[in-house]
Formats: structure tokens, sequence, C-alpha cells
């Protein structure tokens, strides 16, 4: 392990995707520009997976650190590297993205002439970018990587997206991610500009954190990350996008922009050590966010209609709870929200794939439309269900130790907020399991649903994975949760710390 | 004596085997689920094998269970085992801890027992019914949710048995999932209980920050513990045995989850999952000592359930509903028994009356042949007052009044956000909506559109500036009047915007924010 250490591990993985891509887009025609698409994926996953085995869980520091000069004149640099917050988000995203691309083996072309091979293409730069964001330690570098993600996103959606307002979605995510952008450059700007000493501008994350901001200053930069992010998050009066996009998207698409909570990570990345002072102080900001994402969430998703905005109010409330848990500052609390931003990536993701799978077969993801898909499509419902109870935290499942640590710490920080905390456990069983009950039992009620069949096995191996991992996490928490350790040991001592 | 000794040491010796109880019904539900997902074991040629797989695992648990009976009776097995630890709440380790004490071990030995004859009458009850495979994968994952109940050595662990065996009677109770009914019921029982999930999420929390342990053995302090905590911890607890007893308000619940197969039902609410409460209590005695009026609530809510439950059973018509409602009435009395502080008599009343329960349910079907008497009328002090038979003929009115005050203001908030989103956040916000977006063919003389509160100001603003720019070069009169027109107009637009009343809501959950 000592020799590959010192290997570009992080840009070897940053690059795969990225050329897989560039060959897809190029060889879009060619009937084998799939299996270019998959091969890369498949190998990114693995690349992942070898970066994890490398990583060493004890040390609560930045590892395999790579660094080049990006732009010279304003101390740019290019700057990647992992730690025990980041390093899980990895196999997670490429795994995600795996199954995203083997769901959109075949997609229907919807309204353009495309090959399908752009549409692979364009979610493997999708990937590249994403990836980007969890190993980039230089801000302007994951500037980049954070704005880069809207540009395939724009066109997924908007060329391949449902019958649903799909042009409408785009746009709108589009315009509101592009609108979050500009407080979140302030910020970073601010940072730099802060830490600017003898005129030389500072973008490096380990250099940031090592010298904190004038109290003063952390409060401006605390709040517009937190604007920056909060539109991401989402938080709440900013989330409407999120259940457009969430009926607009391809459904494949939609586990990639839900399952990937982009948002909370940037709070945990960048925006709450690097103003440790005004987090500490505004945690009431925090935890009122979560709890109001919880609540809402939890009551709006009782009286969707359709199952992916079902999910999508579901996952609002999901982040909410992660929230809270970063609101009260506890290593077992941020271990909670981690373990449980990974298990939303996995739940959460494989719901929608699920979801996809059953649009294609019925042409709608629609409660009133379905009903009785038990009947005909029982493995499909039973991955559902799986992914649904990992939702909400049942223990067996990925999502009940996170859950439980969570609740926990915050029960101790924000009892008031525990409590609702507490009341959106029921309000999320009640969010899951009605529309489950409305939508795959009962009796068979369209012809669509009676005719379609069950998971082929190209899906069933895309689904056995995501629900392997949730259970096995589920009955064996502690190995994910001690690689989490030190790091949330070292985050949540430097915030003590001041 | 030395000999039986020996014996005895070397039967204490599988005691480190005993993680395999709980896991033995796991696995088999497992395999189970893997058989069903392989769509192996339909059909007739199927059932002996999963029914075999499922009774084998409960007859190994049984065993297991009986072997370490004969070790605690010769006095060579300690109270409480552990192995290694499963997570790590901040300090606070969470542990695979067993209690091995006279009251688990006598009751692991009873569900096992019960599970195991319930499993073999099921294995002919429902011989060629759809769901066979279905129905042994849920009776599976709630024997092994109810061993893990009461063997398990600290909350954490208790509460995955709770939680297990809740979802394996959701699963049980929708058995009939194309019924409507079945399937409400089943949602209904799942998140009664889910109430009392969340009370024992609360006492797991509290006991982590106030006592500094999970361990059962070592959960009511050194009595150190102050008045408050002690009462909140143990508040949350008697929260989750109170809704899993189905003690009153909670009790509804159990008459719904008679939905389910017969030998389900059979285990679940007449004799081993209702008790699991009365077990809970018995579990926190030394904490529940020390809040005197704790346990007067509890005597209290045990008497209450009790007489409610049989002025019910009283007025049944089916036996199922009559013997369920019997139940009530004796978990009841065990509610009040630990009350007064008799937990060893609850704990003992609780498995006796688990033992007989079974029987009684697990013969209910066949009741109809057995019995040659025609059914005994409701008593004449009950049927003479008029308003005691309505009050018990409806139950009391608690489901209809839970849902009036609970579900179905819960309901109305949830279709209140949902609008706010549509007609108040996403106008200001400034989305364009998918119904106003206009048609791709059709972009008219418009050369921008603005798209809710943020776009129609920029929009307008935009405008007025041409237009203002318009009228001071080529033209100059009117000008003021017009424009203060127009910007009466906009003002009164913002305000109709603002007296939404949705905006009742905003309020409601910034109180909420500032509260906590």
């Amino acid at each position: 392990m000592a020799e590959l250490a010192s290997y570009p591990l992080l840009s070897t993985l940053l690059a795969l995707p990225l050329l897989g891509g560039l060959l897809t887009a190029l060889l879009r025609r060619a009937p084998w520009a799939q299996w270019i698409a998959l091969a890369s994926a498949v190998v990114t996953v693995l690349c992942s997976l070898l970066i994890v085995a490398t990583f060493d869980g004890t040390d609560p520091d930045f590892q395999l650190l790579e660094s080049a000069n990006w732009i010279p004149g304003i101390e740019v640099r290019y700057l990647v590297g992992i730690d025990g917050i980041s390093v899980l988000f990895l196999p997670a995203t490429a795994l995600l993205f795996c199954g995203a691309i083997i769901a959109g083996w075949r997609i229907s072309p919807g309204t353009t002439t495309l090959a399908p091979g752009v549409y692979l293409a364009l979610l493997l730069l999708l990937e590249a970018a994403t990836l980007g964001v969890f190993c980039a330690l230089d801000t302007i570098l994951f500037f980049f990587c954070w704005e880069f993600t809207l540009l395939p996103l724009y066109f997924l959606v908007s060329l391949w997206g449902g019958a649903g307002g799909r042009q409408a979605a785009a746009v709108r995510y589009f315009l509101v991610m592009l609108a979050g952008g500009v407080p979140l450059l302030f910020g970073l700007l601010a940072l730099a500009f802060g830490h600017a000493e003898e005129g030389q501008l500072v973008f490096d994350l380990p250099t940031l954190l090592a010298t904190p901001l004038p109290e003063r200053t952390q409060y401006i930069v605390f709040l517009l990350l937190l604007l920056g992010f909060g539109v991401k998050v989402p938080l709440v009066p900013l989330h409407t996008w999120l259940p457009s996009m969430a009926m607009g998207a391809p459904a494949a698409v939609t586990a990639l922009l839900v399952g990937l909570k982009l948002g909370a990570y940037g709070l945990i990345r960048f925006a709450i050590p690097l103003a440790p002072i005004a987090a500490r102080d505004l945690h009431w900001l925090l935890a009122g966010f979560g709890t109001v994402a919880i609540l809402y969430g939890g009551v709006a998703a009782l009286a969707q209609s359709n199952l992916r905005s079902v999910l999508a109010y579901s996952s609002l409330a999901h982040v909410g709870l992660v929230l809270l848990g970063l609101a009260s500052f506890s290593v077992s609390a941020l271990q909670g929200a981690l373990l449980q931003l990974l298990n939303f990536s996995v739940a959460a993701g494989g719901g929608f794939l699920v979801l996809s799978f059953l649009h294609r077969r019925t042409g709608s993801t629609d409660i009133s439309q379905l009903g009785g898909v038990m009947r005909s499509m029982p493995r499909l419902s039973g991955f559902f269900l799986l992914f649904g109870l990992a939702g909400i935290g049942l223990p067996g499942t990925s999502g009940f130790p996170g859950e439980l640590l969570i609740i926990v710490a915050v029960l101790h920080s924000h009892t008031g907020a525990g409590l609702a905390a507490l009341f959106g456990m029921v309000l999320a069983a009640a969010g899951f399991l009605s529309p489950f009950r409305q939508a795959f039992l009962g009796p068979l009620r369209n012809p669509d649903v009676a005719a379609a069949e069950d998971l082929l096995p190209r899906e069933l191996a895309v689904l056995l994975l995501p629900a392997l991992l949730i259970l096995a996490v589920g009955v064996y928490p502690l190995p994910i949760l001690e690689v989490i350790r030190p790091t949330a040991e070292a985050w949540v001592a430097a915030l003590a710390g001041l | 004596m030395s000999d039986l000794d020996a014996l005895f040491s070397a039967l204490a010796a599988s005691a480190r085997l005993l993680w395999l109880v709980p896991l033995l019904p796991l696995l088999a539900a497992a395999l189970i689920a893997v058989r069903l997902l392989l769509r192996r074991g339909g059909g007739d040629a199927g059932e002996p094998i999963t029914a075999g797989i499922a009774s084998a695992a409960a007859l190994g648990a049984l065993l297991l269970l009986l072997v370490l009976d004969l070790a605690a009776l010769g006095g060579a097995l300690p109270e409480r085992v552990a192995f290694a630890e499963w997570l790590r709440i901040g300090a606070v380790p969470v542990r695979l801890s067993f209690m091995l004490d006279a009251y688990s071990l006598p009751s692991a030995t009873l569900v096992a027992l019960i599970a195991w004859i319930a499993l073999r009458f099921s294995a002919t009850y429902l011989h060629r019914e759809i769901g066979f495979q279905r129905f042994f994968l849920g009776m599976c994952l709630f024997l092994a949710g109810m061993l893990l109940i009461v063997l398990a050595g600290n909350a954490v662990l208790t509460f995955i048995g709770w939680e297990l065996a809740g979802i394996s009677s959701w699963l049980l109770i929708g058995y009939t999932w194309e019924r409507p009914v079945a399937t409400g019921n089943a949602l209904f029982v799942f998140l009664t209980n889910r109430v009392g999930d969340a009370g024992f999420m609360l006492g797991i929390g509290l006991a982590v920050w106030s006592v500094g342990t999970l361990e059962w053995a070592w959960l009511p302090g050194d009595g150190s513990l102050g008045k408050v905590s002690a009462r909140l911890l143990a508040a949350g607890f008697v929260l989750a045995a109170m809704v899993k007893s189905a003690q009153l308000p909670f009790t509804p619940w159990i008459a719904r989850a008679l939905e389910g197969p017969t030998p389900s039902s059979a285990v679940f609410y007449g004799s081993l999952m209702v008790h699991a409460g009365v077990y809970l209590l018995c579990r926190l005695q030394g904490l529940l000592l020390q809040v005197p009026d704790l346990l007067a609530l509890l005597a209290v809510v045990g008497l209450a359930t009790a007489v409610y439950g049989s002025l019910c059973a009283l007025v049944q018509s089916d036996v199922k509903s009559a013997l369920v409602f019997s139940t009530v009435t004796q978990v009841g009395l065990m509610f009040f028994c630990c009350g007064l502080g008799l937990f060893w008599l609850a704990a003992g009343y609780s498995g006796l009356h688990a033992a007989w329960r079974a029987y009684q349910f697990l013969l209910a079907p066949a009741y109809m042949h057995l019995v040659r008497r025609p059914t005994r009328p409701v008593p004449r002090w009950l049927a003479t007052r008029r308003w005691w038979y309505t009050a018990a003929l409806q139950r009391f009115w608690i489901e209809p009044l839970a849902s009036s005050l609970l579900t179905r203001p819960t309901l109305a908030l949830g279709r209140d956000v949902r609008a706010l989103d549509e007609r108040f956040i996403d106008p200001l916000v400034g989305a364009p909506r998918a119904d106003e977006y206009p048609a791709l063919g059709d972009p008219g003389d418009e050369l921008i559109r603005g798209h809710g509160l943020a776009g129609r100001v920029l929009f307008n603003g935009a405008n007025r500036l041409q237009r203002l720019e318009n009228r001071l070069l080529l033209s100059g009169d009117g000008v003021l009047g017009k424009h203060l027109q127009r910007a009466a107009h906009y003002a009164d637009a913002i305000e109709s915007l603002l007296e939404q009343p949705r905006y009742l809501m905003l309020m409601v959950m910034a109180t909420f924010v500032v509260i906590l």
C-alpha cells in the first residue's frame, strides 16, 4: 500500500470518468459507446474502492494530497486530498453513477435526436465534477467543480426529462443554483481576502483552517456560505426546485441529485470549520433550519400525489435531521450525520432508481395511476420497500445507526429540536408507508401496471448492491463509523478549542 | 456432586453461543427472503422447506435456551454476558450484551416455545396460501425481534428488537395486501407503535446523557440521579411500554391488528408482543421504584385499561375480538401490578397468561366446531345501561377522537404546506411553472418574461425604466400621475400576496424555531 499512496490516485479517479465521458461523446454513434461508458464507470468504482483501501483510518489529517499550480498569478492551485469526512463519499458517488448509467442503458430519446451516448457522456462528466467537489481542497477549484455540475445537469434534464415540465425544471434549477453560487463565491473570496497577509490571497483549505478569521468577518463568511450551500441543501424556503426537479428530471438523474447531498457536505467541509466562532454562535440557526426542514418535509410528504415528489420531500426531512446533527457539534452527531448522508445516497438513490424502472414500465409514478404494483412486480416492490425502510431508519438497515446517533446527541444539545425530530420519526414513517400502501398494495387498477414485467436481471443487479450495502451497514455499522471518527474528533476539537 | 458441577459448568459454556439465539431466526428470515427473491420454494414442494427452515431456527433457539436454563438452575451462569462492540455513542459503548437473569431466561424460553408451536401450526394452517413464504419471513423476523427484546442487555438492542417486532407486525397485518382494509389497519398499527418507538428513543437519549450507560443492569444509576431526570428518563420508556402493550389511550391499535392470519395474531397480540411492555417495565423496576408518581400513573392506566377491556370484551360478537379485549384486560391488570411495585407478580402473570392465550388463539378458528352452546348474550347489567352499552360498543370513541385530534389535522397541514409551496414560495422564488411556460413555437412580441416576484420586479423595473426614458426623451405630459397609479396597483398586488392564509403557517414555524 505504501507505494500506492505516492501514486496520484485522486487525479486518476477524477480523470477516469472525464476521459470515459469524452470517449463516449466522440464515439456516440458506435453501438459499443455505452460499453465504454459502463466500463469507465466500473473502473471508477474500483479506483474509489482502492482509495478507501489505501486510506489510513487512524489519521485525522488530509491524505493522498496532490498539488499543482493552476493559476499562478493569484495562488490558485489544483489541490486535492481526502480525509475521514470525504473518503466514503467517493465510492458512494461512483456506485450511484454506475447504477444511473446502467439504469439509463436504453434511455428513451425524449424529444431529442441525440444519440444515447451523449446522455451517458453527460452523466460521466457530471460524475467527474461531483467527485471533484468531494476531493477539492482549494476553494476556487471547489467552486469550479461545484458550478460545473450545473452544466451537464441542465442538458440532462432539459433534453431527457419527463413530460412534466422538464424545461421549466431545468431552467429553474440552473437559475436558482447560479443565484446560490453568488453568495458562495463572495463567501469564498471574503475568506481569501480575510487571510491575505502581505497582499497574498489564500485559497487552499489547510492554510485557511490553520489561520482563523477575525470574529467579525466570520459572521459574514458563515452567513454567505450558509446561504450559498443552503440553496443546494436545500433549506426550507429555497427548496422548491427539489420537487420540481424530481418531477421533471429523468428519474436516474434525480437519484443523483437527491442522493448526493452536496450542500450538506459543503456545510461540513467549509462553512462550519472555516467560520467556527460564528458557527458556534449561530448554532440555533442551523438547528432551526433543520427542525423546520424535518417538520416541513415530513408534513408535506403526506400530501403529495406522486411518488417522486414524496421521495423529494422526505429527503428534505432527512437532510433536516443532518443539519440538526451538525448544530449539536458533537463527535457522535457528526458521525451520525455523515453516516446518514451516505445512507441517503444509497437509500434515496436506490429508491429513485426503482422509480425510474417503474416509470419506464408504467409511464407514470403518479400514485393514482398505480396500485397493486406488488402483484405484477413483487421484486421491484420489495426493493422499494427496503430502500424506504432504510430511509425511515428501521433497525437492521443503515438508516438506524445514523438516526440514533443524531437524535441522542440532539436531545442533549437542543432538547426541543430533538423532540421535534422524534415527532419527525413518526411523520417519516407515515410519509413513506402511506404512499407505499396506495401505490404498491391494494387491488390492481391500471392495465399498464398489470401487464408490466418484473425486474430484469440487469436491473436486479443494479439494485442488489445498494440493498446489500444497506443491510451490511445496518447489521454492523462500527467499521464505517470508526473510519469517520478520527476526523470527526478533530473537527469537533477545532470548534471546541476556540 | 462435583460431577454435577462439572456438567453445569460445561452447560454454562454454551453461554458463549448466546448470540446465536436471536441470530438463528434472523438467518432463517434472510434465507427465506433470498429464496423469495430467487423465486424458489413456491408451490406445494417448496412449502415444507420454508416451514422447515423457520421451525428449525425456532427449535434451535429453543434448545439452546433450554441448555442455558439448565445451567442457570445449577447456578453456573453469569447474569450478564457481553460480546463485541456494536456502536459507540460519544463515550458510551453499545455492546452486544445479553441479560441471563430470572426475568429474561424464562421469558425467552417461553417465546421460543410458543413461536415454535405457532410455526408448526402455521405450516398446515396456511397450506397453499399465496403468501406462504412471506408469512414465514414475517414470523422469523418477529421471533428474532422478540428474542432480542427479552434477552438484550442494553436499551439499543432492545429497541432493535422492538422495531423488528413492529415492522414484522406491519408485514403480517397487511398479509392480504390486496385488501385496502388490511393494509390500512397495518399502517394504523405501525404508526401507533411508532409513537411508542419515539418514546423509547427519548429514553435512550436521556439515558446516555443523564446516566451515562445504556446497559439495563446499570440504568437505575447509583441513586445520585436527580428526580427530574429520572422521571423524564422513565417516562420515555413507560410511553413505549404503554403503546406496545396497548394500554389506554393507545388501545385501539390492537383490535385493528387482528386482520392478520390467526397464528400471527396468536403470537403477536394474543401472547407475546403484547406482553413486551410488561417485560420492559420489569426490566426497569430499579428505575421505576425511584419515581413513585409514575408508578401511580401506571396503576391508574392499568386499572382503567382493565375496566375498558372487560367492558368492550363483553359486547364483541366474534371470537378473536373478544379474546383480544380480554387479553387487554389481563395486561391492564399486569400494569396495575407493576404500578403497585409487584414486578415479580406481573412477570409471572404475563408468562402464564401468554401460554394460555396462545392456546386459546390457536384454537379460535376451531371454536365454531367445538362450541355447541349458543353464544352467551351480553350480561343484563350492561345491556340495561344504554350509555355504557353504547360506549362499550363504540370502544369509547377513542379512535374517532384520535383521528379528529391528530390524524386529520396533520393531513390538513400537509395539504396546506403543499399549497404554500405551490402558491406562495414558488411564485416568490420566481421559478417558471410548467403551465405558464410559453409554448416554444409562440414567442409573440415578447422579448423577455419575468417569473415570480423576483422576476416580475426585475421585469417591471426594466419596463418602467425604459418607459421613463421614452417619456422623458420623447414626450412630457401626465407621466407622474400614471406612474403613481401604477405604483398603487403594484402595492395592491403585493398586499394580496401577503394576505394569503398560508402566512399563518409560516408564523407558527418561525415561532417553533425561536422557542427552540
